[in-house]
Order: C-alpha cells, then structure tokens, then sequence
C-alpha cells in the first residue's frame, strides 16, 4: 500500500505533474502512546469554554492557581498539575458566580432553554433539560443519567430551600462546574476493536483533545455529534473535522494560545519597569506589545499562510498608540486600535525578536539583559535547553557601578572570565548583545553610559551585524522548524516527547518542510495524525520503557 | 502600498490639497528626502521676565477686583452686601464683579468705573524680540511710541509691552492662577493643544529652508505613569468636517539647532480658564532649541497681540480674577494706553501690544486627515 502510494509520486514527478505533498505523504512512524492523563484546564481555556457556552457577557473572575512550565510549555504543564485546597476555593467562587450570573433576569430567557412550572419551586423536567445541554459541553460529553442527576437533585433541594427555581439551578450549575469532569480534560479510553487487549481513546477524548489543540477551547457541537457517531475513529471524518477546525476563526484563538504558552507571554502578566528609567513603557505598552506579536504571527502564519521562519524577519506588524511612543513611528489611530504597519527596508526592526515583546519581556525592570535574551532564543525558539546559573555565581564584577565597563558587552565578557558561568554565557550573549541596541524597554539605542554599543556576533557560526541580522540567522538556522515542530507536538498531546518519539516529530518536520513551513500544514498532521491520540494501557507502557532502556544501553 | 508609503502619500496628497484650500504666507517646495519634525506644545506661558526680589515691580503687585470693591464700601454696606458677614469669600466675588452703578459687570464694562490705575513693570529686562526693528521705541509707521527692554543676553530693543502691562499682575506670573490655570486645562481635559510641524527639514541641524506650519490637535495628551508629557506620541490634526480649523505657516530655518522663522501673522487654538478662543499673533516669529535627542524643545514666540482678544480673554475670565488678583477696568485702560502695534488706520491708535510666549514642546507625529476628506469637503 505505502509502495503504491510511492510510486505514483514518482510517476507524477516524472510527467511533469505538480506534486501535491499531502497526497504523497509518508506513513507516520507508529508510536506506542503515552498513559492517559488528566489535564487541567488553563485559564483561557476555561474562559473560553465560559464565553462559548453562556456568551462574552458573562464576567468570569477571581485567579487561578499558577502552572510549572515543563518542556516550555505551560500546557505540558498542566498534564500533572493538580488543584490545590485554595484552588479548589477560587475555582467554587468562580463558579457560583458564573452561576448566578446565567439564572439571572437579564440571561435566564436566553440560556435556559425552557421555563419552569413555577418560579417559586422546583422543576426537574426543565433543569433536567438545561443540565443535559449545558452538560455535554462543559464535560466534552453526554451526560450519564447519574451525571444528570446529581445537579438535578441539588437544584430541587436548593429550589425548595430557597424559594426559587433560578437560585436552584444556579446551585446545580455551580456544583457542576467544580466536578472534575469539567476542570480536567479526561482522557476516557476504550478497547481498540482494530488491536485486541488494546486501548484506544473514545471518541470524546479524541473530540476535545483535538479541540483544545486547534482551538484552545471545548468541542463544539459539530465535533461532538462526529464523537458520538464514531466518525473520529474513522481517518476520513477525523480529517474533515481537522479540516473544518483549521478553516474556523477559532483557529485564531487556538494558536494565539499556543504562541502565548510558547513566547512565555503569560510573564506580561508580572513584568515591571523602572518608571524613572522608561518613562514611556506603561501597562499599555506592555499590553499592546504582547498583543503586537501576536498579531504579527497570526498574521503571517494564519491570514497569509506564510512561512514560519519569516517570522524572524518580516518587517509587517501592527501598530497602536501606545507603540508608536516607543517604535517612534506615527499611528494614525492614536485614540485607540490597530493598524498594518510595515517598517521600511534597512529599519532596524525586523522580526519577532527585534519587537517590544521580546525586548521587555527578557529584560530585567531598569535595564537590557542580554542574557535573558538569549537564553530565550536558545530556549523557547532553538529548544536549547541552558542550565540555571549556579547559586553561589559572583555578580559583583557585572553589577559593579563604579566599573569602567560600560557596556553590556564589556561587563559581561569581564563576567564570563569566571569558569563557572563562561560555558552558558557563551551560548547566551553573542545572540543576546545583538539586541543590545534595543534597551529593557524596547526602545532603540546606540550608546549605553556613553559608549558606542557593539550589535555584532554570531549564532552557531553564522555571523551577523545587528538583530536584524541575527533575525536573518535564525530564519536559516536548521534548528528552527525541528524546535516549532516539537513545541506544536508537545503543546497538542500535552506531555514531553519521549526519545521514542523521534522517528515522529522527523516525520513531521519533513511534512512541514515539504509544505515550506507552513504553520497550518503542521498542524494538520499532527491534527489528523494517530499520534495525537495515542494511548497505551500501563502494560505497553512498561514494556516501552524497557525497550528504550534497551537503546540507551 | 505599504502602510510608511501610504502614510507619506497621505502627508503628500494632504500638502498639495492644502496648497490649494489654505492661503499660505509662504512659498515653499521641500525635498522629497527630507525629514518633518512635530511637536506638540505643553506649556504655554506669556513672557514675564521675573527678577528674584521682583525688581520689575517696585511698587508692589496690583491689588485685585474684589478688594477695590471691598475697600470702596463703608462699614454697612459690607454687612449688608455680605449678609453680616456670612456669604463667603466666593459668594461674595459675584457682588464684586458686579460693582459698576447699576451692578453692571466691570469685566464686561471696564470703562464704567474709575478705578486705580495699573502698576505696570518697570524693570529694563525682557524677554521677546525687536519686532518693529527699531532700537529706541520711536513710532514708525506700523507702530506706536513705547518704551524698549534689553533681552537676558544684553540685546538692545526688545518689544515687550505685554510684559509692562501684565508683570505686576499676579495672576499672569509664572506661578499665579492664570497661567498655571490655563496650562493644567490644557493638560488635563486636550483642549486647544497645538502642534508645530516642521516640514522640508533636510538637516536637523542646519537647514536654511523649512516651513513651520501650527494646527489644532484632537487628542487628548499622552501622559506617563508620573503625569508627564510622553515624546513621540501621534496626534491627529483638527480638520472637522473636512476642513482645518488652523494650519497658519510661515518660512523658517535651523542654524545649530536652533530653529528660527521669519514674520507672519499666525492663528493658534487656546485653551485655558475654561474659554476656548482663537489668539491670533500678528507678525509673529518663532525661535525653538531643538534638543540633543530631538525629544524636548523650548521655544518662543512674539507677536503682536490684539488689545481687543487680550480683553476678550481677560473679561471672561469673570471671579477666576480674584483668585488670580486682577482687576479688568485697570488692565483695560493700561492695555490700550501701552498698545504699540497695528495702529488703526482712523485714529491712528494703536490696537495691538507687543508680546513674548515662552513655551515648551515635545516631539510627535502628526498626522494629517487623509486627503480624500478634505478634497471632498473642499469640494462641497
């Protein structure tokens, strides 16, 4: 079958024909599974769900508790978080909110699908019918006639207590939305008809995994009458889901979610800068700046398919205000909003690591900080993981006020004469003092203390001038499509990619570089891939790991 | 097009549409590789040179309206009019103003009383310019007799009689109610905030031709996190209706980094003590000091300044003027008593005080309304 398929892309090259890649995709290499998880939801995505299932009109506060940051995402993260005691508090307070936020008299008409008896008393025929609707999309799937009931029961018994039928359905929904089946993306498996003594996940595991991956929120209806109809299990209706989800404005939200977990954009959340020293960077700045790149990538990669690597040199973005204060460029919407804003060729900005967002963000409050800027190029863009500093690091020479070094550079190469922090400084700085001439507020410069600053260095042996240049570098460094293929793969499945797993993420990257890097293309694969959802019981867990203890050895 | 073209496109359609909807002072054809500088003004201040003991005022400041009317009324006539004593101060600034013989307004009515006369500077330093190019104050054609100062730096024959008029009022110093008033309006609700444009600048520091055009903002000001004025903010030029409300230009040049124009009679939006007007500078001219980083300029400009506009302002201002301790009949009879400019044609007195700004910008852009808009509008 794989031989036939083969063939006829070589004979279609061989006349002449256009090559259409996906039709000559290669097998995916099989891949054993991991254990099914439990994996709780991030705050966009239980925003997300709130705002699908009730409307944007629905205020959801309070915080949640914060996510380890594993592999570089936050989402992998997520795989083995696990609520605590004052978690569990804000998430019961969140969800009495919403709760009386959905029975009250300005959205009860709309969100309760039929009216009860009597106000003032329960009505279990109507709150049976709105659980089982609002049920199936906060579980991602139908509810069990015991899953029915339990809200049922609390909400006539809070009904005849209170008086009032609202005030009882409002009990039952908020009951409902700090059940696990709703905090936790469950993966509920069943046996492979295809592979005896097999697991597979169900059709509503499948449903919202691929739904949390493309769209960062639960499946819609659509999706899941495909689970209920099995037709998830089947490659030709997995496909025409993953193809109608790619085509869909959520896809937008979805990788908006994904590039803020990826670029660590949660971390606008905490930034600070030194009012003295930027005056001009304000909440707005900040905000405006994350919201900046993400423009820009959704722009490039989703409205206009482009090539991820440009990314790194695209000198098109989106202007506000507030930007235009630190960019030094007119915005004729200074009140408010966004327009297309295209730097002019030979600028000094080009690229996602020459914007704002990259600059502030990897900053320390007063000043630039090249090596935090580097160690989030190494990081979060090349996978390369560098070690923390040690504890007892000596920081008099760099932090010295009195030095004669003025620069960055200088104060870091006096810095890195220490054996112990030479190594990672130097996998770090000649990529970060390139965006030196970009101070800590993502301002341009050309003088720190005085002294003229020196952009120049190198990227794994490919040298450049400035951040533009090293833009240009990392557009061509092979590193590049592997890094995003694994970040894509990890953020979909929810877990590091196991050593196993390398023939895998090969594949795709092949796929990705047939596509000339196309975001969505990845995204399909590994969308429409068995991969995503494959699960094994604990048996073949085990004896996976045996094997590839076999191969270290 | 990209969106830097299509925004020099708009700036470049604007500025032939413009040619034809505006009468400018000047001719002017900028390079098409060169630069625009934009400012938008955030202090506005009249000129009032103040020496450290107020030398410039021997006699002291000026008493305000309502202690003339205070001190004209006898031991009943305050208990009466003040309710034995109970309306307060405030209350009682409305009773004060109306003191002409059948309670008219003497703001409105400056010449209905007779009251002391101003004290008016006397001091020999001034800021401003040789306006009339005359070094002794001699009349001319086009002005009155007066009495010359010498600038901060020792320049003979400068034309200030704002600055004689207006130094001894309190209110009008640097840190009296009018001034510091007017600039706080302006900062905190973007009433009558103008922008400065420099067009064709080929050098930033040397440029022998560039015009210097003003307009109105629509904008509210872009303030930091401490309440100061942020550099490089975009403000948009007022032309509602497709029509601009102001854009007066004159010809200039940069020398150093100083930026001077030569004369032209110029409109400029203000703001201040709650009255929006036009204040029209006649034959004005410009000096700005552009900084190092281009981020900051101080400028001044002098002008004449209408007597007419000048009491305009002052009437209106009604009670502000006790806090501010001016009295309008005083001022009135002073202002046209000093007028030195722009005698009128019948009587040959002159109507317009010599004058000085001193004022403060920072950087920004300034964006034009697209030229479709106004052609459409000039159209009409």
């Amino acid at each position: 079958m794989h031989r036939v398929k083969f063939r006829s892309c070589l004979i279609a090259l061989a006349t002449g024909m256009a090559l259409i890649v996906s039709g000559c995709d290669q097998p995916a290499p099989p891949v054993t599974g991991a254990a099914p998880t439990m994996r709780l939801l991030s705050e966009s995505q239980y925003r997300n769900i709130i705002a699908d299932l009730f409307g944007a009109q629905i205020t959801v506060g309070g915080s949640f508790d914060p996510l380890v940051r594993t592999n570089g995402l936050l989402t992998v993260g997520a795989t083995n978080a696990r609520i605590t005691p004052a978690g569990l508090e804000q998430f019961d307070r969140m969800a009495r909110s919403i709760a009386e936020q959905v029975v009250s008299e300005a959205n009860r008409d709309v969100l309760i699908p039929c009216k009860p008896a009597s106000v003032s008393s329960p009505d279990d025929a109507c709150a049976t019918a709105f659980y089982k609707n609002v049920g199936r999309i906060l579980y991602r799937h139908p509810l069990t006639d015991d899953e029915v009931r339990s809200p049922v029961a609390v909400a006539a018994a809070a009904g005849r207590d209170l008086g009032n039928f609202y005030d009882g359905i409002a009990s039952g929904l908020a009951g409902m939305m700090v059940s696990p089946s709703f905090l936790f993306s469950i993966d509920t498996t069943e046996p492979d008809p295809s592979l005896p003594g097999k697991v597979r996940l169900d059709g509503y595991a499948k449903a919202a995994r691929v739904s949390f991956f493309l769209w960062n929120t639960t499946p819609d209806d659509q999706l899941l009458t495909a689970a209920e109809k099995g037709a998830l299990h089947d490659k030709k209706g997995l496909n025409a889901q993953v193809d109608r989800m790619l085509g869909s404005l959520k896809l937008e939200t979805g990788m908006r979610a994904f590039f803020n977990d990826m670029l660590a954009f949660d971390d606008f959340a905490k930034i600070e800068k030194d009012s003295i020293i930027y005056p001009s960077f304000s909440a707005a700045v900040a905000e405006d700046a994350k919201e900046q790149s993400l423009r820009t990538i959704v722009d490039l990669l989703i409205t206009q398919q482009g090539d991820y690597r440009d990314l790194f040199t695209t000198r098109k973005t989106f202007m506000s205000g507030p930007l235009g204060r630190i960019y030094r460029v007119p915005v004729d919407r200074p009140d408010g909003g966004w327009i297309p804003y295209e730097f002019p060729e030979g600028d000094q900005r080009a690229g996602l690591i020459t914007q704002i967002s990259f600059a502030a963000l990897y900053s320390h409050p007063g000043r630039s900080s090249p090596t935090l800027r580097g160690r989030a190029i190494r990081e979060s863009l090349l996978c390369q993981k560098i070690p923390d500093p040690p504890g007892d690091v000596d920081f008099s020479l760099f932090n010295d006020p009195n030095s004669p070094n003025k620069t960055a550079r200088d104060r870091l190469s006096a810095h890195a004469t220490q054996p112990a922090c030479a190594g990672c400084h130097k996998l770090t700085d000649p990529i970060g003092l390139a965006m030196e001439r970009i101070d800590g507020a993502g301002q341009l410069r050309t003088t720190e203390s005085g002294a003229s600053i020196d952009p120049s260095g190198d990227l794994d042996g490919v040298k450049f001038t400035d951040a533009v240049g090293l833009g240009k570098a990392m557009r061509d460094n092979p590193a590049v499509p592997p890094c995003i293929v694994n970040r894509v793969y990890s953020y979909a499945t929810g877990r590091t990619p196991e050593r196993t797993e390398q023939p895998l993420l090969n594949h795709f990257e092949k796929q990705f570089t047939s596509a000339q890097f196309r975001l969505p293309k990845l995204l399909q694969s590994i969308a429409a891939s068995d991969a995503l959802f494959a699960v094994a019981a604990p048996e073949a867990r085990a004896a996976a790991a045996l094997s590839e203890k076999d191969d270290k050895s | 097009m990209s969106n830097t073209k299509a925004f020099s496109e708009i700036t470049r359609r604007t500025g032939a549409v413009l040619a034809t909807a505006l009468v400018l002072a000047v001719s002017f054809a900028p390079n098409a590789q060169s630069k625009t500088l934009g400012f938008v003004i955030t202090t506005w201040n009249t000129g009032l040179y103040e020496s450290k003991f107020v030398d410039e005022c021997p006699e002291g400041f000026n008493i305000g309206y309502d202690e003339i009317w205070w001190r004209g009324l006898s031991k009943p006539e305050r208990a009466r009019l003040t309710d034995n004593g109970l309306k307060s101060r405030l209350e009682r600034y409305f009773n004060a103003i109306r003191r002409g013989p059948n309670k008219e307004d003497v703001c409105m009515n400056p010449t209905i009383v007779k009251d002391p006369p101003l004290l008016t500077v006397e001091g020999k330093v001034s800021y401003g310019a040789n306006l009339d190019g005359n070094a002794d104050g001699g009349a001319t054609a086009n002005t009155c007799k007066h009495e010359n100062f010498t600038g901060l730096d020792g320049t003979p024959g400068i034309d200030n009689q704002m600055y004689r008029l207006l130094g001894c009022v309190y209110g009008f110093r640097s840190y009296g109610q009018f001034e510091v008033n007017a600039n706080e309006n302006r900062k905190s609700n973007g009433n009558g905030m103008t922008l400065i444009e420099v067009t064709g600048v080929d050098d930033e520091k040397n440029d022998n031709d560039v015009k210097v055009s003003f307009y109105r903002a629509i904008d509210q000001y872009t303030l930091d996190g401490g309440g100061n004025f942020t550099p490089f903010a975009s403000y948009r030029i007022d032309a509602a209706g497709g029509k601009l409300r102001y854009g007066s230009a004159v010809k200039g040049r940069i020398e150093n980094g100083v930026l001077t124009t030569d004369e032209g009679d110029v409109n400029l939006p203000f703001y201040g003590n709650y009255t929006y007007m036009n204040q029209e500078i006649k034959d004005m001219r410009l000096r700005l000091e552009l900084s190092e980083d281009g981020a900051k300029v101080n400028g001044m400009a002098s002008g004449y300044y209408g007597v007419d506009q000048l009491m305009f302002y002052i009437g209106g201002l009604g009670p502000i003027s006790s806090t501010a301790i001016s009295n309008c009949p005083s001022i009135y009879l002073a202002a046209h008593e000093l007028a030195d400019g722009h005698p009128d044609p019948q009587t040959g007195k002159c109507t317009a005080l010599s004058s000085a700004y001193n004022f403060r910008a920072v950087a920004a852009f300034i964006i034009h309304p697209k030229a479709e808009q106004t052609a459409s509008a000039d159209q009409k």
